[in-house]
């Protein structure tokens, strides 16, 4: 756990580097302003710092306070900055990236919580059915449809369900689920309103950890039946149904959880697909708007904070698979 | 001293009713052989091979079959279905949709083997170091892959394609199928290294490494020699598993507009409109997806067959 | 004579393979004692397990073919899987061979010792637990009240299978099967379970059924001793008079492939020649007949039947019933 810290520092320090590597010197507003005259180009420069060699901004950057004031606008405000949480400012307005970031970040969480419970909810159970039936007409229509599920772009399957329901049930005059943004700005604050925003990008979203999920869950479960321990429990006489829900799912639940637990890294990034085709106003859409804006220091926030929380993820991942096996606990 | 023809050894009787034997076989004509008695994955493999020898023939085909060009505009005949001129309709421009579905596997397909190379070659070569000499090289490079890692990876994609690095003379732009395959590789390599590197802990204690080192091979051959072909079905395995994500990860970033551009064609950037074709031509919104699963779904289960070929024992 | 507790009358259990059928028990007749240890000897694949696992209908994926299991005045090869669980764990218990995979890794042993009791006698969690913990110190287990609250990978594999013992003991039941107990562990730990298995014969009076393919186990722990040999039992006896004079060529084999204080000096030790059969294709007639040295012509023909030979043991081969003896190099 303690090798989290330099893992932090490695990640905000890439985040720096590339954008050195490729934009060290741009100046915000050349692009917008093709009259903008050379010697303007040249006072924004200095005035940002810009003209300084490599080894002097990131040494700035690493926390010399003088300094780091002139590259406050580049987010040349780490370690510290980033510690007060200030992940710079937008190149375009100079607002705070920070704001911008936690004004989305519910609409995010909304999202992808929602869809990773979903799969939860469904996965374990289609994962034992699978693993109990082995071998039937059920399971391998289970397995096809996990086989088939990893290989659907979610775009595309997004994109499918909204012509399905938004789009055709429209036509025939059934009600239809919305297919954009996350609620209806006329209506307020309605939850009824929310949810049905929420359904079709919560179900793209679920469907691509559901698959994998599942099958997982339906492995896991048939080597834990396969253990000399579950041999020991029917020898000792107990019902199947005990056999399989007391001694054997709580074995096989511990990979699962810990394939899960990957994906709590990615709770603020994984769902910037859908996030963009469903118009959804969270995080990854933002990132994607800035960056066709050319906010080349929002996009930087952005990701410096991302990346922050898949450090910070990782480590409750293993808290979380501490809890549950207790052989990693007392070792 | 001890005449060794007089000693007799006495082997197992082999003559004896009920014994089983078979002629001996390399692991690799073995793998071979489970390979093409696979035949969903035997399947799988030629409908990608197909794809391929179609994205290859893609101007022969645009000259003598279809008799189109994936550029050709004709405002005249905008979202038509399927007809005898255009066997699969056309689009907002009125180009044929199928020649430009044979060249986006052209773009789609280079891209993602191209990526699945430099990958390997990058990730390969920082799993098998690190994994050999182990130490604090190791260290460096696993914290290094990890960082990597911690970056989601959608967000590193966004950045590096606006922010088009340079790698020595070389520009990288997302809308050459070359450079986009170097930065999708970029991206992906971590995870390679990461696995080639598990698999190089594990073989590299084994008896045999210690035997060859005992009679004197130089770290080079026992990289070259005994460990890579060992590690090699690994990596085998994983890169044709990973052919699929890229394919969707390129598809992806061609949908949101920071991939290959318009007019050049691929599946992803021809449903980057998809949501003002539904009222016009649904086919514009099947085509495209169906194909990238389909050929997802081809390429997942030829590489799970390889899998199950390379080591029969991970099948449950 | 009283009547036998445990009766198993020409069983046959059968699983499928990919090379064709496999007869894993062939045919096995065998009687159990109250209060007797019956040893069960063989190579690794002779059925000697999967006679122990049809006896307790655990004997998935195979099937069980012909045959009868008397126990109580019942076959448990006909109950219902509901009377059979009656008698899992609470009449006949079963202990196995590997004690570092034999325990469910995420619960605490203490619980899972008492589980038998909570299932059958219906005792609810405290009285389980503290009846658990009073048993896992007769089996040897140093502080046993906080040892129960720890969870199989904190002990160590001999305190493992004495765990496993204690478990199957909890219910006090009438026959205790020991599918290889002491395989897995060191050889000083070995001799320690060995003496704890006898100390729990004498003391609680369960008949034992004891799997092993050490004869040196048997040696010291079974009054009788059945051979077995692909699938079929080829000899029986007395464990003295087995070791005396055996009355079947493999067991005779046996007994010269392994060191022994009472051997004539100077002599080499003998192993068997050949290689175990191929249960998918047995030979013809006697299984063993390949690798016999004793063989005539009538053994690859005519299957032998298990008969008495001398006035206490019973074997299977038509060398020893036609009253040759077993002697020579």
């Amino acid at each position: 756990m303690l090798a989290t810290i330099p893992t932090l520092f490695g990640v905000t320090s890439i985040s720096y580097f590339l954008i050195w590597v490729t934009a060290g010197d741009i100046v915000p507003g050349v692009e917008i302003n093709p009259y903008i005259k050379q010697e303007d180009i040249d006072r924004i420069r200095h005035n940002l710092g810009l003209d300084q060699p490599f080894w002097l901004q990131y040494l700035n950057w690493l926390g010399l306070p003088n300094l780091a004031q002139q590259l406050h606008l580049i987010g040349g405000t780490w370690p510290k900055g980033i510690l007060e949480g200030d992940f710079g400012r937008s190149l375009v307005d100079g607002s705070p990236v920070i704001d911008h970031i936690v004004e989305r970040l519910p609409n995010t969480l909304e999202l992808t919580t929602t869809a990773i419970l979903i799969g939860v909810l469904l996965a374990i159970p289609l994962g034992v059915t699978g693993a109990l039936r082995r071998g039937s007409k059920i399971d391998h229509a289970l397995t096809a449809m996990s086989v088939a599920g990893v290989a659907v772009p979610s775009f595309w399957l997004a994109l499918i369900l909204v012509l399905v329901f938004s789009v055709q049930l429209r036509a025939w005059g059934l009600p239809a689920l919305p297919s954009s943004g996350a609620y209806s700005p006329l209506v307020g604050f309605d939850p009824l309103d929310r949810l049905s925003h929420l359904v079709l990008p919560a179900l793209v979203l679920s469907f691509g950890y559901l698959a994998i999920w599942s099958r997982f869950g339906r492995s896991s479960m048939l080597e834990v039946l396969s253990q000399d321990y579950v041999r020991t429990a029917r020898a000792k006489g107990m019902s199947e149904r005990r056999v399989v829900y007391i001694h054997a799912l709580r074995n096989a639940v511990i990979p699962l959880v810990t394939l899960i637990g990957l994906e709590l890294p990615a709770l603020v990034s994984g769902g910037a697909v859908v996030e963009i085709v469903f118009g959804w106003p969270g995080i990854g859409r933002f990132a994607l708007d800035r960056a066709f804006g050319h906010d080349y220091t929002a996009v930087m926030g952005i990701v410096t904070f991302a990346a922050i929380l898949v450090v910070l993820g990782n480590l409750l991942a293993d808290i979380l698979y501490a809890i549950l096996d207790p052989r990693v606990r007392y070792t | 001293m001890i005449d060794p023809a007089a000693v007799e050894v006495a082997l197992p009787r082999t003559d004896v009713a009920g014994t089983a034997f078979r002629p001996a076989q390399s692991y690799w004509s073995e793998s071979w052989e489970r390979l093409r008695a696979n035949r969903v994955g035997m399947a799988a493999g030629g409908l990608v091979l197909l794809m391929v020898a179609i994205a290859a023939a893609a101007p022969l085909l645009a000259a003598y079959v279809v008799h189109h060009n994936p550029f050709g505009i004709d405002l005249y005949a905008t979202f038509s279905p399927p007809s005898g001129a255009h066997w699969l309709g056309t689009d907002e421009d009125g180009r044929d949709t199928l020649i430009r579905l044979v060249y986006g596997a052209q773009v789609t397909l280079t891209v993602a083997f191209l990526s699945v190379t430099v990958s390997l070659l990058v990730g390969g070569t920082v799993g098998l170091i690190a994994g050999f000499y182990g130490g604090w090289l190791d260290n460096v490079l696993m914290r290094f892959v990890d960082i990597l890692l911690s970056i989601p990876a959608i967000y590193l994609l966004i950045l590096l394609t606006i922010l088009q690095p340079k790698i020595g003379p070389v520009q990288l732009s997302t809308s050459d199928p070359r450079s986009l395959a170097v930065i999708i590789a970029i991206v992906s390599w971590g995870g390679l290294s990461r696995l080639v590197r598990g698999e190089v802990l594990t073989i590299k204690n084994r008896d045999f490494m210690l035997a060859a080192r005992s009679i004197g091979a130089s770290d080079l051959r026992l990289v070259l020699r005994h460990l890579l072909p060992n590690v090699l079905a690994v990596m085998i395995v994983a890169a044709s598993l990973n052919v699929g994500a890229i394919i969707i990860t390129e598809s992806i970033l061609d949908f949101i507009g920071l991939g290959i551009q318009p007019p050049t064609a691929s599946w992803g950037n021809m449903l980057t409109n998809a949501q003002t074709y539904f009222y016009h031509s649904v086919w514009l919104v099947v085509l495209p997806g169906a194909l990238i699963f389909i050929t997802v779904l081809a390429m997942n289960l030829f590489g799970n067959a390889l899998r199950d070929a390379f080591d029969p024992r991970l099948k449950s | 004579m009283s009547e036998p507790l445990l009766e198993v009358q020409d069983l046959h259990t059968v699983f499928s393979t990919k090379e064709g059928q496999v007869k894993a028990v062939d045919g096995v007749s065998f009687e159990l004692n109250a209060g007797e240890t019956l040893g069960i000897v063989g190579e690794s694949g002779c059925g000697k397990s999967m006679t122990a696992l049809s006896i307790m209908r655990l004997q998935r994926p195979g099937r069980i073919v012909g045959g009868k299991v008397m126990f109580k005045g019942q076959d448990l090869t006909r109950v219902s899987e509901y009377e059979m669980r009656e008698i899992r764990g609470r009449e006949i218990a079963m202990i196995f061979q590997d004690p570092m995979t034999s325990l469910n890794p995420v619960y605490r042993v203490g619980w899972q010792v008492g589980e038998p009791t909570r299932l059958h006698n219906g005792w609810d969690a405290r009285k389980a637990f503290s009846s658990a913990v009073s048993m896992l110190g007769r089996v040897g287990i140093p502080s046993a009240a906080s040892r129960a609250r720890d969870y199989p990978h904190q002990f160590s594999g001999g305190m493992r299978q004495r765990a496993m013992i204690a478990m199957g003991l909890t219910t006090t039941p009438h026959v205790l099967i020991a599918d290889e107990p002491t395989t897995a562990l060191d050889v000083t730990i070995q001799a320690q379970i060995l003496d704890l298995l006898r100390d729990v014969n004498r003391e609680f009076g369960t008949a034992t059924i004891l799997i092993t393919h050490n004869l040196g186990v048997v040696a010291g722990m079974c009054q009788r001793l059945i051979v077995m040999y692909a699938g079929k039992i080829v000899e029986a006896g007395p464990t003295a008079d087995v070791f005396a004079h055996p009355k079947h060529p493999y067991t005779w084999s046996l007994l010269r492939s392994i060191p022994r204080l009472d051997a004539e000096t100077h002599e080499p030790l003998k192993p068997i020649e050949g290689l175990p059969p191929n249960l998918v294709d047995l030979p013809s007639g006697c299984a063993f007949h390949p690798r016999c040295a004793f063989r005539v012509e009538k053994c690859s023909r005519d299957v032998p039947a298990l008969l008495r030979v001398g006035d206490t043991q019973q074997a299977a081969c038509w060398v020893t019933q036609s009253g040759t003896e077993l002697k020579g190099g």
